[in-house]
């Protein structure tokens, strides 16, 4: 068992209705967390976390990094106490 | 399909109708591709060395197939035209309901020369034509100059719709764009100079005559494909909310702002990093042009209490901030109230003056006053009084705008053209190297963002046709780390997506460049590609849309290669002023100076910088040493009349 934080912004803040949250995963799996915040928050995160055709992270206008800035996968491990952070991905204007 | 070209010409005031005939469009697309062809072709019978603030220069407006067809993917017109600022290429889209009232009013592509005698306005109705005096308007803003035209003609045979320059195109700043209905602006590269110039003041359309689609029943299964897809996107909903603005706080998060002219990479004040602007002043969402299935545009309403600084613009009401207007004030300028940031926008909209170009140039004078560059007495021989140079400071901000505007001063007439000539001529005028300060690529304006950790995004600022741009090349794949896209552009390869590899970093951009120029052919909004509901590819799913406006059925690889060829007249253009190699490149701070904080601190252009304009190049077949083209690339493309051309100038291999 390990526990992921996560920080929510712009739109993901706006549907968690927080900024902050933590995880307890099972296993220390992106795809484990994937699905703990789409149970924990309803389908409209869901919906911007996972892209309903391939099941894989959803990289439309969204960003999910780590503490590096690396974007993150479904098949990426976590490490206990690992922040990730949930953005939308825009640009321009 | 064919199309309609109204020439004017203003020292003699004929007015021509042509009709576009199709095999300019089965080459050039339409948009933006067919407004190159126009310039291209004028600069075979006209200097292309002329002055850009001349009567040989000329304005191209135009507008794609798709724009006001239904589709449902947004609306933008394009104005294309010699830059008086940059003194290259230059172009910029601007959206709004203008475009396709254009259409509507009777033709599709407006190309203007010569210079009128007095001020004058083009009024065109459903195919009526006239140039009207415009004294009336001179020396009027953009809003007021709007509405003065709606008033003076009227409701019938619908509202008039405008395009219009301020009191700094007048005074031909290099870098005044033109508005459209007072709200949207063309910014990019100094097109209200070049109307300025042209005593033009205003166009102004109205019009009920409707656009016709060569086949409806496709055109209407398209576009209720494109808006279910568009509908269940939670991405895009969020997008509605937020536009651009949604980008600060990624930005701040992975340090890609521009703060203080890009001596730092994160906007700072507390509440300036988040966007919860948009709950405490946003007050409702709008589409822009009648014919989007997103609508990000949204109207703001300061009544005051927000904070300090709000009272002063206690009732003013405007466009929602767009990223780059927030990055322009908050970042480069460091404007920590939302209140101030909404008016920057306003008042650089009312003014129709680019807030890139202006808020470097801005940001430059007080960096080297902050550093004790310059003396106080150096700013008061700029300004011809005592002026403080405060970061953050409106009433400082204004003055400095104020005298770029009006060509109030020393400091407004070194500054007409941007920070790079800015600086060029300032370090000139006090015997000393300033250009160490100056943010730019290409001679053009840095956009007000992060550039040094994205090599993509560096490499686009190098080589867009127009001067630094984000625009052309888009770099998103790199910036969001979209391996997926990278996979499908580039054979399963994920490189283009790696921020720590050069490779397929100038391919990337090479193929998105071809691609944006397809999408500003079509007419359509860069926003509703970007968030990518319909699969990123614009040469299949948008081709589709294509075919049904225009009757023309392209295989995807067909409308690459238009894309590419698109793009090559933007290159030819260029290479006949003489540009090559060596003017593809960024400014030293980018260049050499480490990216001070955030998440990819320490990395500076030059690490990848060669190796992806190499690539950049190789992708383009085009000559690595010179930058020139090559005649075998050009006659791949069909373009053997360019390689002649560009033979006869010596600027072909
Ligand atoms: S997405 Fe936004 S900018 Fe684009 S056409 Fe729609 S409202 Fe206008």
């Amino acid at each position: 068992m390990i526990t992921v934080h996560t920080e929510f912004h712009s739109h993901f803040r706006e549907i968690a209705a927080t900024a902050r949250d933590s995880f307890e995963l099972e296993e220390p799996l992106v795809a484990e967390l994937a699905e703990r915040i789409s149970a924990r928050y309803g389908e409209k995160m869901r919906a911007m976390l996972i892209d309903p055709e391939t099941r894989e992270l959803n990289e439309r206008g969204t960003m999910f990094v780590d503490t590096s800035g690396r974007r993150i996968s479904m098949e990426d491990t976590l490490e206990d106490g690992e922040t990730i952070t949930f953005l939308v991905g825009i640009a321009g204007g | 399909m064919e199309s309609r070209l109204l020439r004017v010409n203003l020292s003699t005031g004929e007015l021509t109708g042509e009709v576009i005939p199709h095999s300019v469009f089965e080459r050039w697309i339409g948009g933006s591709g067919i407004n190159n062809w126009i310039l291209w072709e004028h600069f075979l019978t006209h200097d292309i060395n002329c002055d850009p603030r001349g009567p040989d220069n000329i304005f191209i407006f135009g507008v794609g197939p798709l724009a006001g067809s239904g589709a449902g993917s947004g609306v933008k017109g394009r104005i294309t035209f010699k830059s008086p600022c940059y003194n290259m290429f230059g172009d910029s889209a601007g959206g709004g309901k203008f475009p396709y009232m254009v259409r509507f009013s009777g033709y599709e592509y407006i190309a203007i020369t010569g210079r009128a005698p007095r001020p004058v306005y083009l009024h065109i109705c459903n195919g009526e034509v006239e140039l009207r005096d415009a004294a009336h308007l001179w020396g009027r803003d953009t809003a007021e100059t709007h509405a003065l035209l709606q008033q003076e003609l009227g409701d019938y045979p619908s509202k008039a719709h405008t395009l219009t320059i301020s009191q700094a195109g007048e005074k031909q700043v290099g870098i005044a764009g033109v508005v459209s209905d007072a709200l949207r602006i063309h910014a990019r590269g100094g097109g209200g100079a070049v109307l300025g110039s042209k005593n033009l003041k205003a166009i102004a359309v109205q019009g009920n005559g409707g656009i016709r689609i060569q086949r409806p029943e496709n055109m209407l299964a398209w576009s209720d494909d494109f808006r279910q897809r568009i509908d269940g996107n939670e991405a895009v909903y969020g997008f509605k909310r937020r536009g651009t603005l949604g980008a600060v706080e990624m930005y701040q998060h992975i340090g890609s702002h521009f703060w203080r002219n890009n001596q730092g990479n994160m906007f700072r004040g507390d509440e300036i990093r988040s966007d919860n602007w948009v709950k405490k002043y946003h007050k409702y969402s709008e589409v822009c042009s009648s014919d989007c299935f997103i609508a990000c545009d949204g109207k703001y309403k300061i009544d005051g209490s927000e904070s300090e600084a709000a009272k002063k613009y206690a009732g003013e009401t405007f466009r929602r901030p767009e990223y780059l207007t927030t990055g322009s004030a908050a970042g480069a300028l460091d404007v920590r109230d939302w209140a101030e940031v909404a008016h920057w926008g306003k008042l650089t909209n009312d003014y129709g003056i680019d807030n890139q170009d202006l808020s470097c140039s801005i940001a430059f004078l007080m960096e080297l006053r902050e550093r004790d560059l310059i003396s106080d007495r150096d700013v008061a021989e700029l300004f011809g009084h005592e002026q403080t140079l405060r970061w953050g400071n409106m009433d400082d901000i204004e003055a400095c705008v104020d005298a770029i505007v009006f060509q109030k001063n020393p400091f407004g007439e070194l500054f007409r053209d941007g920070p790079y000539y800015g600086a060029l001529k300032y370090s000139e005028m006090k015997g000393q190297n300033f250009m160490k300060y100056a943010t730019y690529g290409k001679g053009g304006a840095s956009f007000t963002e992060e550039m040094r950790p994205f090599p993509t995004w560096m490499n686009n600022m190098a080589v867009a046709s127009r001067g630094a741009d984000h625009l052309k090349g888009i770099g998103l794949i790199e910036k969001f780390q979209r391996k997926d896209l990278s996979k499908i552009y580039f054979d399963g390869r994920t490189e283009a997506a790696d921020l720590s590899t050069p490779e397929l970093k100038g391919a990337c951009t090479a193929l998105v460049e071809n691609q944006v120029a397809l999408l500003n052919s079509y007419g359509v909004c860069l926003f509703h590609w970007m968030l990518d509901p319909a699969g990123y590819t614009p040469q299949d799913y948008y081709g589709q849309a294509y075919a049904a406006a225009t009757g023309i059925d392209y295989t995807p690889e067909e409308l690459m290669l238009a894309g590419e060829r698109i793009c090559n007249l933007e290159k030819a253009f260029n290479s006949r002023v003489g540009m090559r190699r060596e003017h593809d490149t960024v400014c030293e701070r980018w260049m050499w100076e480490p990216n001070p904080e955030g998440m990819y601190e320490g990395k500076v252009a030059a690490d990848m910088f060669d190796t992806v304009l190499d690539e950049y190049y190789e992708w383009r077949g085009w000559d690595r040493e010179s930058g020139l083209q090559t005649r075998e690339r050009l006659q791949r493309l069909g373009m053997d009349d360019v390689a002649d051309v560009l033979a006869a100038d010596g600027a072909l291999i």
